[in-house]
This record gives C-alpha cells, sequence and structure tokens, in this order.
C-alpha cells in the first residue's frame, strides 16, 4: 500500500518527488529481511494479544464458576436448613415389638429425617437422607415417606451429589437432667422417640482448603403429638 | 486537492496523540469494566457466604432462650451474640407468667454491623 501510495505521488509530481532518497528506494518494493521483520513483529504482537485474551478468558471463566459454585452451595444449605427447620416427628409400626417408634436417624456422619418440606414440591411427608460419599462429597437421598419405615426405599433411592468436596458431620441438641443444653454426636429417634431439639450441620472441605460452611435448625415439633417417651416405655414394662 | 496532499504527508504529532487518546480511554474503559466485573463477582461469592453464615449465628441466637444457655457449637467466631433489653408487658396482662420476649443482637466483628431480633424467654420467676 506504501509503494501504491509512492507511486500516485510519483504520477501526480514526477519531477518534485523523484528526487527524494526514500521515495526512490521505495519503489523498488521490500528486501526479504523487511518483509521478514515485519512478519517477525506482527507475530509477536499478535501471540501478545492473544495470550492476554486467553489469560483475561480463563480469569473470567475462573471467576464465573467460582460464583456458579458459591450459589449452588448456598442454595443447597438453604434448603438444607428449611428441610431441617420442617423436620417432622414421622412414626411407623415397629411389627416385631408391636410399638410405634419416630423416624429419626442422626449419626456423627449420616442423618435420616422426615421433613414437610420437599424440593419438588411434592405433596406429603419426604424422607431425606445425607451420607457422605468418600470421593466425591455430601449426598442426599430423597424419597417418599408413607406409613412405615422408609430405610428400603431410602436404600434404594438414587443419590444425588449436594456438595461436592465436603464432608458433614452432625451434632444434635438435647436437655440434659441437669436441664444445661448440650449437644450430642448421635440421637435414634426409634429408641428415645422424640426428636432433638436442633441440628447442627457442619460442612467442611475435604482437601482442607477453603471454608467450612455450618447449618443451626431448630426443630419446632420435636414431640410426636401421641407418642411421649414416658407413656410408651410404661407401655412396654 | 489540498485535503490530499495533507494527507499523502503522513500523520502530524497532533493527530497520532488524539488516535493514541481515543484508543487508551476506549482500551481504558474496557479494562475498568473487567476489573469491575471481576469485583462483583467475588464480592457477591462473599456475601453469599456471609449470608449463610450469618443464618447460622442467628439460629443459634434463637435457640439460647430458655433457662439455660446452650453449649457453644459454632465454628466461626465473627459474630458476636449479646442478649439486650426484655421488651415491655403489654398494657393490658392481667397475670404473670414466665414467658417474656426478649431483643437480641447479633454483631459482626469483620464489618461492624449488627443484625437484631426478638425471641421468647422464659423467666425464672413469673413477672
Amino acid at each position: 500500500m506504501q509503494s501504491a501510495r509512492a507511486n500516485s505521488v510519483i504520477m501526480g509530481h514526477p519531477l518534485v518527488i523523484m528526487g527524494h532518497p526514500l521515495f526512490r528506494r521505495r519503489n523498488s518494493g521490500f528486501t526479504l529481511i523487511e518483509v521478514l521483520l515485519a512478519l517477525g513483529l506482527t507475530a509477536t504482537l499478535l501471540g501478545l494479544l492473544s495470550s492476554a485474551v486467553f489469560m483475561v478468558a480463563s480469569d473470567w471463566n475462573r471467576d464465573s464458576d467460582r460464583l456458579d459454585r458459591d450459589l449452588d452451595q448456598s442454595l443447597a444449605v438453604l434448603q438444607l436448613d428449611r428441610a431441617l427447620h420442617g423436620a417432622f416427628p414421622h412414626s411407623y409400626m415397629d411389627r416385631e415389638e408391636l410399638i410405634r417408634r419416630v423416624y429419626f436417624r442422626g449419626e456423627d456422619a449420616t442423618l435420616s429425617w422426615v421433613s414437610t418440606v420437599s424440593p419438588q414440591r411434592r405433596p406429603g411427608l419426604i424422607a431425606w437422607q445425607l451420607h457422605n460419599d468418600p470421593d466425591l462429597g455430601v449426598a442426599l437421598k430423597l424419597a417418599p415417606a408413607f406409613t412405615d419405615n422408609p430405610d428400603a426405599r431410602l436404600e434404594a433411592a438414587e443419590a444425588s451429589l449436594l456438595l461436592p468436596g465436603y464432608r458433614a458431620s452432625f451434632q444434635y441438641l438435647y436437655t440434659e437432667l441437669d436441664e444445661s443444653r448440650q449437644w450430642t454426636g448421635e440421637w435414634l429417634g426409634d429408641e428415645r422417640l422424640a426428636l432433638p431439639l436442633a441440628v447442627y450441620v457442619l460442612f467442611e472441605p475435604m482437601d482442607g482448603e477453603g471454608e467450612s460452611l455450618e447449618v443451626v435448625a431448630r426443630i419446632r415439633n420435636e414431640q410426636h403429638r401421641s407418642i411421649q417417651p414416658n407413656t410408651v416405655l410404661r407401655g412396654i414394662q | 486537492m489540498k485535503a490530499s496532499n495533507r494527507a499523502e504527508r503522513g500523520f502530524t504529532l497532533l493527530e497520532v496523540i488524539v488516535a493514541l487518546a481515543i484508543t487508551g480511554f476506549v482500551l481504558g474503559g474496557l479494562f475498568t469494566l473487567l476489573g469491575a466485573s471481576k469485583q462483583l463477582s467475588l464480592r457477591s461469592s462473599e456475601s453469599l457466604r456471609e449470608a449463610a453464615e450469618l443464618r447460622a449465628a442467628v439460629n443459634f441466637a434463637l435457640l439460647e432462650n430458655e433457662y439455660n444457655e446452650v453449649e457453644p457449637v459454632l465454628q466461626s467466631e465473627r459474630f458476636d451474640m449479646r442478649d439486650a433489653e426484655l421488651l415491655d408487658d403489654p398494657l393490658r396482662k392481667t397475670a404473670g407468667t414466665t414467658q417474656a420476649l426478649q431483643s437480641f443482637e447479633v454483631l459482626d466483628r469483620d464489618r461492624d454491623q449488627s443484625v437484631s431480633g426478638t425471641r421468647w424467654v422464659r423467666l425464672a420467676a413469673p413477672r
């Protein structure tokens, strides 16, 4: 383009410009070295530009991934919070001992309970189960709670990964005999015949990096309306 | 004809400076936008996490409402719970009860902000 422009200049004003050394050289075209130099410069510039664009794009991706992950986590935590607040003293008949038992199996690393809250807004009560998958993270199983023990249905239900890369541990609040209220690592509803006063869940990252998540949920209706611990125990004796 | 003559002489210093300035403004605007969006995403993921933490702290404060205090369980030491005074009795209260409303505050140490609420407490003696 430069030489074309020089040409037109020469055609316009031959006498004035022909004498100039710069334009005489331009007329003869580019030398190999000039072309190589120009190509090299262009390549360097393009390389720098593309690496900058790549860096910016990957940074952007990382940020949006992180935001997505945090959104998913807070949604999961809120949903669990709600489901634990809505825990219900669901009872079923124990055919061997012929008594009604309350379904709530809380251990150190797993928790199964029945809640009035369901994530798909299905009618009726839903049995929830949280457990730790040692490779993946905290997994959740859901099954409808009918009048029987929902354990078998929970066992058959498909687990979905709730919090990838996290490990859950649970504690349950109860009133001690001296009326102080303390946390314990195990609460079996079929023995205690009531729900705990509150559940505390701690989600810790598996690799030890990042922050842990906590949930505290007060269980409002921890007592079954007809099964009271004392009456049932009297019934057995 | 005169204009084309001027164009053939190349760019003047002023033109180059103006062109550079425009390019600089556009690039600067782009990078500011990029930086702002990055900061926004960081801040929003931070506040999502804070909201979950605060929720746990408020729920814990609501638990502490009867005779004895609850054994502390929360790991994050960011929030400080403070009891405030009992609310006034209603005007037409006919008999003493052990139930009363108490306001409480959850203080965020990092941000120096607080969330306040009201909870039922059970008193040792009726009033």
